[in-house]
């Protein structure tokens, strides 16, 4: 079992404009083991995506305060290749596009970057890996064949990242907003890709603004996360009060003093 | 650069030129510019400074033969191509084509061979049109000096589906200038696809200087490729030149993958009214050397098209320079020249040029560019080592997707493999010597 632990996390951003340092973390706590699912809901701007870039090691997210363990160590001083290696997955909201470089032949690095150099994934071995997870994600030959992301629609790219998901096989895997910009279709396929990885090696925490992709993917755990922290947590059934009652309802019944940008 | 003509250069010429029995007009095309190149001017490129490089002082013309184990390294496969010549210095290894093309009066063979056997027709288009001998101080040298190269002629409406594969190896186990000539003649109608590669067997330091002319009749169509890889022992004047007419297309994909100080004057003039020309260029500079590379396309004709596209990559303490000359001249409407220079510069230390030049003189055209000299993008960076991927792999990958546009184009998957190969060992040397951070 693997364990990743966040502790009283800060995070701050350099806003580009002002050329200073912004608060965006105000002391996030969260702890999962593999094995369970956790989803982070909140309103958009809340830190969701700040959380997840600083667990992955971003350089544009500074951690000023706090602690990110992975089995018990900490991995605030490892880059992002790093934390990858040891286990760390993002799923990105917005990936990046690389021509020149094929989706194979990125996947093929990243497979081998965790093994060593005398025991590469032979290519049939790859190739089979491919096919089977191709399969569940409803993916051909053709979209591995395309250079990474590029020319992808917003849905394509959500598939690719489950996809890649689906190759390495991390122990924990953040997935930031991979339902948004899906239909109802393609959520579905995106979950099932992501309901195939369930298992005792495995631990996902999903961010989301909405609650319709937890009906597809039932979380263990839900957390809400406002004004820069975890402000309530419970199982399944706190998504669906967020559902009826909006962000507002939950930040009134709190009586925190948060702004919201918008509402469910 | 240091200039000079012996009175014993005049005799060993003429020597070497009866060793291969050339015909008169070459013999004497070599003793006129033998005397003339030292009172030419050099050729002048916007932000190249080559003027100081060992480019002018010639060895005496050599008669002997190269051994054929320098092909060794290449590995070449012989039996993979029906249309292939493989030279070392002014040695033919291999020559074969395609009996069928053969007979429908297709001409490959190596440049003495042509002269000896089609000596009219090698006459009529050899450094007259795309290159002219006189041009200038390198051109002439050259013309004085050649010393091995090929001839392709494809006839009137005439297609050639295989590739044609040509290698051109630098014999410098000794000291001797490498001044190979490719003249290609593609007339109306014709269609081809050729190949070349220019590398160095040996460890002497020699100059180079190469010239490549194609000509493209009326709707004739030309798929051009080359990889150089000279050593870094060589310092190079590297020159390829197209000429087209009446809705002719010459594509061009080139690799500089050179390890020495090279300077590139790369030219395709469209004569004809609707020819056509996308010129792709990649570079890679690394270590100390200079690469610098002028990129010109020229719009004689009405309703031409020209396109530029060049992406280098710099590390250690190199210097690239990519300029892109877009020139239209009046009279040339409906003409269009668009043009992208990218530099990515992979060390503090190298230093590096994207210069666009775009000379308009005609109204009714449409005309651009994009140049950029910059790092490699972080988002991208980020995106990959978030996969576990290293620093230097990915970086590694990023550039290589960055110079994929002139590695797709080559046209045989083994020099494909062996370009790719080339790229990344280039990077990974050079990349040891940057932080680790
Ligand atoms: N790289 C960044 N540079 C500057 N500001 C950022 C950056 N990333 C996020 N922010 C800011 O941090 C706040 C939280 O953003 P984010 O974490 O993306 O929220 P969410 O994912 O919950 O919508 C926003 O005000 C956003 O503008
Ligand atoms: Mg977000």
């Amino acid at each position: 079992m693997a364990r990743l632990e966040v502790k009283d996390l800060h995070v701050s951003v350099t806003d580009e404009d002002k050329g200073v340092d912004k608060e965006i973390l105000t002391g996030v706590n969260l702890v999962m083991n593999t094995g369970e699912i956790h989803a982070i809901m909140g309103p958009n701007g809340t830190g969701k995506s700040t959380l997840s870039q600083a667990i992955m090691g971003n350089p544009a997210y500074k951690v000023t305060q706090g602690d990110i363990l992975l089995n018990g160590e900490s991995i605030l001083g490892m880059p992002v290749d790093e934390r990858a290696r040891k286990g760390l997955f993002l799923a990105m909201q917005y990936p990046a596009e690389i021509a020149g470089v094929t989706n194979v032949e990125f996947m093929r690095a990243a497979i081998n970057a965790r093994r060593a150099d005398d025991d590469q994934m032979p290519v049939m071995e790859f190739m089979k890996l491919l096919d089977e997870k191709q399969e569940i994600l409803d993916m051909t030959d053709e979209m591995s064949e395309r250079y990474l992301n590029e020319g992808f629609s917003g849905g394509e790219k959500k598939r690719n990242e489950i996809l890649q998901l689906m190759m390495i096989q991390p122990n924990f895997a953040i997935l930031d907003e991979i339902d948004s910009g899906l239909d109802i279709d393609a959520l579905k396929v995106v979950s099932k890709g992501v309901n195939a990885m369930r298992g005792d090696n495995f631990g996902s925490l999903i961010i989301t603004h909405y609650q319709r992709l937890l009906n597809y993917i039932v979380p263990d755990t839900v957390h809400v996360m406002m004004g820069g922290r975890i402000v309530q947590s419970g199982g399944p059934e706190l998504a669906e009060k967020l559902e009826d009652e909006g962000y507002a309802g939950v930040r009134d019944e709190l009586g925190l003093d948060v702004k919201l940008t918008d509402e469910i | 650069m240091e200039t000079k003509v012996e009175p014993e250069f005049q005799s060993a010429l003429t020597t070497y030129t009866q060793d291969h029995a050339e015909p008169a007009w070459s013999l004497e095309l070599r003793q006129k510019m033998l005397a003339q190149y030292p009172t030419l001017p050099l050729p002048r490129y916007e932000k190249i400074d080559y003027q100081k490089w060992d480019l002018l002082n010639a060895t005496k013309p050599v008669t002997t033969t190269s051994n054929a184990d320098l092909t060794d390294d290449l590995k070449i496969d012989f039996a993979a191509s029906k249309n292939l010549l493989v030279e070392v210095g002014k040695s033919v290894m291999a020559a074969q084509l395609d009996p069928a093309l053969a007979a429908q009066g297709v001409i490959f063979t190596d440049i003495f061979t042509a002269m000896r056997d089609y000596p009219e027709l090698v006459e009529k288009y050899y450094m007259k049109t795309a290159v002219k001998a006189d041009n200038n101080r390198l051109t002439a040298f050259h013309a004085a000096f050649m010393n091995g190269g090929a001839f392709l002629y494809v006839p009137k409406n005439v297609a050639i589906k295989d590739p044609i594969q040509a290698y051109y190896i630098q014999d410098s186990t000794r000291k001797q200038d490498f001044v190979p000539h490719v003249l290609v003649i593609a007339e109306e109608g014709s269609e081809l696809t050729y190949h070349e590669n220019l590398s160095t067997s040996g460890t002497e330091s020699n100059l180079a200087n190469i010239v490549v002319e194609v000509i493209a009749k009326d709707n004739a169509h030309v798929h051009f490729s080359a990889v150089d890889q000279l050593s870094g022992k060589t310092t190079t004047y590297l020159n390829r030149h197209a000429i087209l007419a009446t809705d002719a297309t010459v594509d061009w994909a080139v690799g500089f993958m050179n390890d020495g100080n090279v300077v590139g004057d790369f030219s395709t003039d469209l004569r004809g009214k609707g020819s056509h020309t996308e010129v792709k260029v990649v570079a890679i500079t690394t270590g100390k050397q200079v690469q610098g590379i002028d990129t010109k396309v020229t719009n004689y004709g009405q309703h031409t098209i020209g396109h530029i596209l060049q992406h280098g990559v710099i590390l250690e303490d190199s210097t690239l320079t990519f300029n892109g000359v877009g020139h239209i001249v009046k009279g040339a409407r409906g003409s269009d020249a668009q043009q992208e220079s990218r530099v990515l510069m992979l060390s503090t230390t190298a230093r590096g040029d994207a210069d666009p030049i775009l000379l308009i003189d005609e109204n009714d055209v449409t005309a651009g560019h994009a140049a950029s000299v910059g790092r490699v993008d972080e988002g991208q960076m980020y995106y990959l080592m978030s996969r576990g991927i290293s620093k230097k792999v990915a970086e590694r990958l990023v550039i290589r997707g960055f110079l994929g546009s002139v590695i797709t184009e080559i046209p045989s998957k083994s020099v494909r493999e062996r370009l790719t190969a080339t790229i990344e060992r280039k990077l990974e040397n050079g990349q040891k010597s940057e932080s680790d951070s």
